[in-house]
């Protein structure tokens, strides 16, 4: 009996190694992309919407990816200059007055399916964000209360808003080749250049929200639906815009991601990565050079230079800190690049809160409260907080002397010799004492400076300042709060400083900042000659009129202390230099991603 | 009984409620949904501050708000479930939760599974050797591991196991020296500390498992096992027929032929099969599900060898044998697995450098199944390696208590003096016991890890529940955060019952009464 069993086991095992003198085959396979193609990009947040201009589509996190897909009229290069793409189309100023801009795009420009780029696209841009269009407000949008978004009725509502499109009231007019677009603005407007891009096409929008199949038929619907102000049939395109590029995974129906530019989205997994491939229609100036562009998603900055030290990303930009420049420098083949990017930090004062800096606190004494104010930016250490904080993450970092100019920018040097704030600002500390003595002021004045709780970077700032001021003659009232964001403007500090973060170069952003009563003004400073200026400015359509007038303001801003800029905030980008080369990371959107097209991999 | 259900099922519920009244209040007024927009310079501002206060009802007061988000909950109980939206991204909730539960889980089965499973045993030899050396040094290694600050742990992991150990594989890596000495002391100091017994003995042990590790070492370091691994037909049938024996040793005694003959039957079975299962892999279109379903047929066959060895304790074998072909079938496949390797480490997507230090999978990466699995599997590795780091201590301080507390008591000195052996005092009597308070803790503490691996998964990148809650809190979308918390509410209520009942079944002392 046990013998038996023991012989049945034996001869399973003698069975199984006669089978063994074959030896078996081997598996042929492929395993994705061959390396020399690939590249893969660290980034912090992923991306959600193609439509990237929808109110809240509107982030970086898509447009680095929009970048990659779509062409557009312009774009800027890392000097801040605006540079025509003209493989894509081309665009005239007409007449400055009205303001009239002509569109044209090239004739071979089409998008990944195969239909043609042209101006149904540029005039549901216009429908979009001129907001013409719209019947209801914002806020009177019949929202679905499931899923928070708009229902669809028969009031049309775009969820997107742009200052130059807002002006062309009148509906703009296609050529009879459909590939010209010509607009009117009702004033002239400063930033016109910046106002026309192409995020989503057409065609898809209006086959989606009208069920057309024929994307021809689709682009004649739209624009007879925007010349009649067909409101049935636009509220279902709105609708679609608003939402229906959102998706957060690979799509399946591929229209939703169509491409004009130089890559296609080929995967996208949810939270892990996008995979894009060159664009084989794509014929113009800034094209493919690498195959395979991943951009993987990691907010971690340190989990991300471990990614890169373990071949895992090839390039990365995270925030600047020692930490992590510490740890990216630390890794061989690795090349770094310190720069800046779009935010600045600026210091505030307040003028109508009734502290230190207001006239009514010396009975409306205009000119000691101003004596104050210069007093206390004389003394402010702006110099060594950037010798301090800034210098150790970006070598050769200066102090940014314009309100409205980004060092480097055009025109950048030529503000700073003509404001007068990098004479004045110089953080002299005797020559603030001498002003104050002389409009004879007690000391010291206490200050109430809020800043951001829990951001080393400012609390740091503080220390720098405090014992500098208080030699001064000022005594800084720590006020550091978490909710700082929310209490901007709110009185209860007479200085703050923190950042101000810029997408763009366009120049009438800053009358919100600088403007009476402007969104951004939060220290309550008013001034008609400024505001007079700004109404000019930002009908100026001229560049070196425009910079006239922006040194003119920047003067009137100096001598009257309101404030002043630190520095631009830094950035580093690093890039294992064996797996890519030729990245020139950019101040602006899209920062480490612009110049895609000169990209190399090394061989 | 029903009374019991009813009574905690209500006085749940309430709780419940009320804390997600109270957390919905907290976490709106911690976070700013504006708080990108305040700082922008953008032409548009305010219309793009109008058109969030709209989107999210900012000016209507919180607990509207929070009552119109309690009615999309109570919508589950009619089957419409609505958590919500995130607002950023327009995803909803219900979605985002599905994904990230499934990451969640994925992450944490592997790590408690084997945390569970040292730590029992661990724990119980140390308690068995209590007051020993080696009791003294699992004590201090386990209040080491349990005090180790988990983000510091990952990082020290992606730098030594991750970076560190990739670039030793990619140039031509040989063991070294010092490697070769602490492996062979700890080895066979462990071993030898393990099983205790007069100095000859010890100095026996010492020798079989440092000898061991000795040759092992030496075959990874002449054979380039490093970059090229694989057990061969030689290492699974040692690790097989090494199973079969300590299997049985465990469940019946090696006294036990008929049990013994039964696992060794497994064994042999699994070295047979070695070289069909490499032509069943080349013409099989594996899938996960395939490769489940042929581990349970392998428990089965493994329970019909020990019946058909038969004999009066049948059932005794049987279970032997299906225990022994677990290890037998897990080393038929971790060997395809490691066959696998050298393809998978010189693909052209991992240049090399296998042990992935963030993700869930390598970008655009295909491949067969073993491949894929490999992929997963090397981007799990380091996550896992320190979730089991961390609760494995606990768990170890667990059952040595308890197991201690069982030893000490009447019965146990009953079967000792009735001449029971050693086995049988302590895999039968002690052991079964020891566990029924742990069958308390496992519960709460898996329901705590589904919540809350945030450090590691935020760290690994794993978008989990636990990088859900933060990103989500981080990013002032109030939805996904609440649907976190009412998760984790409800989850933490249910551990804790789970466990009660577990319990009362389990110790027939304590009753559950209304």
């Amino acid at each position: 009996m046990k013998i038996r069993k023991f012989a049945f086991a034996a001869s399973a095992v003698t069975m199984g190694l006669v089978v063994a003198a074959c030896s078996p085959p081997a598996e042929e396979e492929s395993e994705g992309p061959a390396e020399d193609t690939a590249v893969t990009i660290g980034w912090n947040q992923p991306f959600y919407s193609y439509n990237e201009n929808t109110s809240n589509g509107n982030a970086t996190a898509n447009a680095i990816i929009k970048y990659m897909m779509n062409s557009g009229f312009n774009y800027y290069n890392p000097d801040l200059e605006l540079v025509p793409d003209e493989s894509f189309g081309t665009y005239e100023k007409t007449s400055d007055d009205p303001l009239t801009v002509t569109y044209t795009i090239n004739e071979d420009v089409e998008w990944s399916d195969g239909t043609p780029v042209d101006a149904a696209d540029m005039l549901l841009t216009w429908a979009a964000q001129g907001g013409h269009l719209n019947t209801i407000e914002a806020g009177d949008v019949e929202r679905n209360p499931d899923t928070n978004v708009p229902e669809a009725g028969d009031d049309v509502f775009f969820d997107s808003s742009s200052a130059g499109l807002a002006l062309v009231s009148e509906t703009p007019e296609i050529s009879d080749d459909g590939r010209s677009m010509t607009m009117t603005y009702d004033e002239p407007f400063a930033d016109w250049e910046v106002d026309m891009s192409i995020p989503v096409p057409a065609h898809v929008t209006v086959q989606q929200a009208l069920d057309t199949e024929d994307p021809a038929e689709a682009k004649q619907q739209l624009i007879d639906a925007v010349n009649e102000k067909d409101n049935e049939a636009l509220a279902q395109v709105a609708n679609f815009w608003n939402s229906g590029f959102d998706f957060s995974a690979l799509p399946d129906d591929e229209s939703l991601y169509l491409s004009n530019g130089a890559y296609v989205m080929t995967d996208f997994v949810e939270n892990q990565y996008i995979t894009l491939e060159p664009h084989e229609g794509y014929a113009g100036d800034r094209g493919a050079s690498i195959q395979t562009v991943t951009v993987r998603w990691n907010e971690d900055p340190l989990a991300q230079a471990q990614a890169l030290e373990n071949g895992e990303l090839d390039l990365f930009a995270p925030q600047a800190t020692t930490d992590v420049l510490q740890a990216v420098e630390g890794i061989d083949g690795v090349e770094v690049e310190s720069g800046v990017e779009g935010t600045y930090e600026h210091v505030d004062l307040v003028l109508d809160n009734g502290g230190p800096f207001d006239p009514e606190s010396y009975d409306g004494d205009e000119e000691t409260a101003l004596a104050v104010r210069k007093a206390f930016l004389t003394a402010y250490p702006r110099q060594e907080i950037v010798d301090k904080l800034v210098t150790p993450l970006a070598e050769g970092s200066e102090v940014r002397n314009s309100f409205m100019l980004t060092d480097g920018a055009p025109g950048y040097d030529e503000m700073v010799e003509s404001n007068g704030m990098s004479e004045e600002y110089t953080g002299d500390v005797e020559a603030a004492q001498q002003i104050l003595s002389d409009a004879g002021v007690d000391t010291p004045i206490d200050v109430r400076m809020m800043f951001a709780e829990g951001n080393v970077r400012r609390e740091n700032e503080f220390e720098i300042a405090r014992p500098v001021m208080r030699e001064a003659g000022f005594n800084l009232v720590d006020r550091r709060n978490v909710d700082w964001g929310s209490k901007l403007g709110d009185g209860t500090y007479d200085s703050v400083f923190f950042g101000w973060q810029s997408t763009s170069t366009a120049v009438s952003a800053d009358k919100e900042t600088f403007g009476t009563g402007g969104l951004n003004n939060l220290n309550g400073y008013s001034n008609e000659e400024v505001d007079g200026l700004f109404d000019q400015l930002i009908v100026t359509t001229d560049p070196d009129e425009q910079l006239d007038i922006q040194m003119q303001i920047e003067q009137i801003l100096v001598d009257d202390a309101i404030g002043a800029t630190i520095f631009q905030f830094p950035a580093v980008a690093a890039w294992r230099s064996d797996r890519i080369s030729n990245v020139q990371p950019a101040p602006l959107s899209p920062t480490i991603f612009y110049g895609f097209w000169d990209w190399e991999v090394p061989s | 009984m029903i009374m019991f259900f009813v009574r905690r099922l209500l006085t749940s519920s309430l709780v419940v409620l009320v804390s997600t009244l109270i957390m919905y209040v907290l976490v709106d007024l911690a976070i700013d949904p504006l708080e990108d927009l305040r700082l922008s310079t953008a032409p548009n501002k305010q219309q793009l501050i109008d058109s969030r206060e709209a989107l999210l009802s900012l000016n209507d007061p919180v607990l509207v708000r929070y009552l119109d988000w309690l009615g999309g909950v109570f919508g589950c109980f009619t089957g419409s479930c609505d958590l919500g939206t995130n607002w950023r991204t327009s995803q909803p909730v219900t979605s985002l939760l599905a994904g990230a539960v499934g990451t969640t889980l994925q992450l944490i089965t592997a790590a408690t599974l084997i945390a569970i499973v040292l730590g029992v045993l661990v724990g119980i030899v140390s308690a068995l050797r209590q007051y020993t050396g080696f009791d003294y040094s699992i004590t201090f290694l386990s209040f080491l591991l349990y005090s180790l600050p988990v983000f510091w742990v990952a990082v020290l992991l992606k730098q030594f196991a991750a970076i560190e150990f990739n670039t030793f594989l990619n140039n031509d890596p040989s063991v070294p020296l010092w490697f070769y000495a602490v492996m062979i002391l700890l080895v066979g100091g462990f071993v030898t500390a393990a099983m205790g017994g007069p100095w000859l003995v010890r100095l026996r042990n010492f020798a079989i498992a440092g000898g061991a590790m000795l040759v092992t070492l030496l075959y990874i370091d002449l054979t380039g096992w490093l970059t090229d691994p694989a057990l061969t037909i030689v290492g699974v049938a040692v690790g097989a027929i090494a199973s079969a024996f300590a299997l049985t040793t465990l469940s019946t005694g090696l006294r036990d032929r008929r049990a013994l003959g039964a696992a060794l039957t497994v064994a042999g079975l699994g070295i047979a099969l070695y070289y069909p299962l490499q032509y069943l892999w080349y013409y099989l279109e594996e899938t996960l599900l395939i490769i489940l379903g042929l581990g349970v047929l392998s428990i089965v066959v493994g329970v019909l060898v020990g019946l058909a060895w038969g004999g009066p304790d049948r059932w005794r074998s049987a279970r032997t044998a299906a225990l022994t072909a677990i290890p037998v079938s897990g080393l038929l496949f971790v060997e395809q697995l490691l066959v696998n390797w050298e393809r998978y480490s010189n693909s052209g997507l991992i240049r090399g450098r296998p042990i992935a230090t963030f993700g869930r999978t390598t970008p655009n990466f295909e491949g067969s199944f073993w491949l894929e699995t490999l992929d997963l599997l090397a981007h799990l590795v380091l996550p896992t390696l320190t979730l089991i780091l961390i609760s494995f201590a606990a768990y170890t301080r667990y059952t040595r208590a308890s197991t201690l507390e069982v030893l000490n008591q009447d019965y146990i000195r009953t079967a000792r003096a009735k001449g029971l052996t050693e086995r049988t005092v302590v895999m039968r009597h002690a052991f079964r016991n020891a566990l029924i308070p742990l069958a308390s803790i496992v519960p709460v503490d898996i329901i705590t890890l589904v919540g809350g691996a945030v450090i590691t998964e935020t760290i690994f990148n794993w978008f989990g529940m636990g990088k859900l809650f933060v990103d989500s809190l981080n990013g002032n979308i109030i939805d996904p955060v609440m649907a976190y918390l009412l998760i984790v509410a409800i989850l933490a209520v249910v551990a804790n019952f789970v466990a009660d009942l577990v319990y009362a079944v389990l110790d027939p002392r304590i009753r559950v009464n209304a």
